[in-house]
């Protein structure tokens, strides 16, 4: 028996609507990422100085491969040692700063080691690093987590073992909008000030200590015109011309 | 400046020179100049022929050569004489050499005699009424005068000095570049004489130097990058220890 519709017609056959196809592969493609340390520096140095810099960085990157890394990635670095029983040391870390430009840029890995923090900093472009693997992407709220030295340790524990989590590329790179504990006062750095602008710490500390830090704030900074760098056009450029090269 | 590894994994600092538009500008024979060696002027980097005067323009019509804007006088052996109008290029230099290399030091004005010639000072607390940063004595009583060249506030920087017996690690003959060991007197972009080391260890560091020097009309083709043996090139794959 078939169905009668309400308009007293037999019901005809509908087609299923047509798939719509994402190609998430090339909404991925539209992320472009340029490390920071090729972005030159102001300042009154001959660009052919940086020119050449980023001839040899771009040698290095075709020999080793340096993956797209944030703050707050966890990474495991393989480094060959003379002293090491194998030859080759790994340590696991969060990334906590990136520094330098051009050939000298280093990163600093930190982790607790039985109880210890332990935080190294390494050069991206020295011959001794023989790995560089991500383990976990995640960027956090801020660009320099050195405020995990003031923070709980359970904060930069991070399994030596650790499997590496598999991350799909043409994804956003997830920000993890963690608020951290710190240990009681003092700490290295007066993080509550607004010159450090950190997100990422829990404050518990009584209002009128928020408030006195507020004392040193600057709010004319944001609107001095001398300090603005705009590096949009120069990463552009940079970044066209690094693909090109790295393609080849 | 920038980083330069070696394949044993270290790291050094090494300086970038560049070579523009050096020119041989004049032959001055030994009993013109009244030394031991003659010698030879070469010009560095060009510069507009407006502001001088036509004497001073006479150099540079003889040699054909546009003004440059410094001038050193090299003293050369009689076998090493160039004529004059001919460049001169980065190539000049190969790696593994020693060179020293000499440039005005950045100009720091009038100074202080603590920064000037790293006294010590006075502390700033114990009951020290208005003295921080002074020389305090500066004789005893019975020479009853202030020696000749007694260290006192006065301007400090902007005179010549030279650092010896660096090394060259690499040399770019494209850009003429030259990559030297740590760090230069000058602020950047500043002109600088670059001369063949006259220390006594770097005397046989020299091999097969291009004597007299580097013709780039010559039949010798060199490679873009020339590197020392002990220099890590981007080429290679990771150092490892066996």
């Amino acid at each position: 028996s078939c169905r009668i519709s309400s308009d007293g017609k037999p019901a005809t056959f509908q087609p299923p609507p047509k798939p719509v196809i994402i190609d998430k592969q090339k909404q991925g493609l539209q992320r472009r990422f340029l490390s920071p340390e090729f972005i030159p520096p102001r300042g009154r140095t001959d660009p052919l100085k940086f020119f050449i810099e980023r001839r040899d960085m771009i040698q290095r990157r075709k020999v080793f491969n340096i993956p797209e890394f944030y703050v707050g990635h966890i990474l495991a670095v393989t480094t060959a040692n003379p002293y090491a029983s194998e030859k080759a040391s790994r340590f696991v870390g969060i990334c906590i700063q990136r520094g330098g430009k051009g050939l000298g840029a280093t990163f600093v890995l930190r982790n607790v080691i039985e109880d210890q923090g332990v935080e190294i900093c390494y050069e991206l472009y020295s011959p001794r690093i023989q790995a560089i693997e991500v383990l976990k992407l995640e960027k956090r709220l801020d660009d320099n987590l050195m405020y995990l030295r003031d923070a709980l340790p359970e904060y930069s524990t991070f399994d030596v073992n650790m499997k590496p989590v598999s991350h799909l590329e043409h994804e956003e790179i997830p920000v993890n909008k963690l608020q951290v504990r710190m240990k009681p006062k003092p700490w290295s750095k007066r993080w509550e000030r607004p010159k450090y602008n950190i997100k990422g710490i829990k404050f518990e500390l009584p209002e009128e200590k928020m408030k006195e830090a507020q004392k040193w704030s600057k709010p004319w900074l944001e609107f001095d015109m001398l300090r603005e760098y705009d590096t949009s056009k120069i990463e552009e450029k940079i970044w066209r011309e690094v693909s090109e090269a790295l393609k080849k | 400046m920038m980083p330069i590894w070696t394949k044993s994994g270290k790291k050094h600092a090494v300086t970038l020179l560049k070579v523009q538009d050096c020119h041989v500008l004049k032959y001055i024979s030994k009993e013109e100049s009244g030394g031991r060696t003659p010698q030879l002027l070469v010009g560095g980097k060009n510069a507009s022929p407006f502001s001088k005067s036509e004497s001073a323009m006479e150099i540079f019509k003889e040699a054909g050569v546009p003004r440059k804007q410094k001038i050193s006088t090299f003293n050369v052996t009689d076998d090493a004489i160039i004529k004059p109008g001919t460049p001169l290029y980065a190539a000049h230099f190969r790696p593994g050499q020693f060179v020293d290399v000499t440039a005005k030091t950045i100009g720091k004005g009038f100074q202080g005699v603590m920064k000037r010639w790293g006294f010590k000072g006075q502390p700033a607390s114990h009951g020290q009424t208005k003295t921080h940063r002074r020389p305090g004595a500066i004789s005893t009583n019975k020479a009853a005068k202030v020696y000749r060249g007694k260290k006192m506030p006065g301007k400090m920087g902007n005179i010549y000095r030279t650092s010896f017996g660096l090394k060259v690690w690499r040399i770019n003959t494209k850009h003429d570049i030259i990559y030297v060991n740590g760090s230069v007197p000058g602020h950047k972009n500043c002109l600088v004489k670059v001369r063949d080391s006259k220390l006594p260890s770097c005397k046989d560091c020299n091999k097969n130097p291009p004597f007299p020097t580097f013709f780039a009309d010559g039949d010798e083709e060199l490679p873009e990058d020339l590197y020392d043996d002990e220099v890590f090139q981007f080429t290679d794959p990771s150092v490892t220890y066996a």
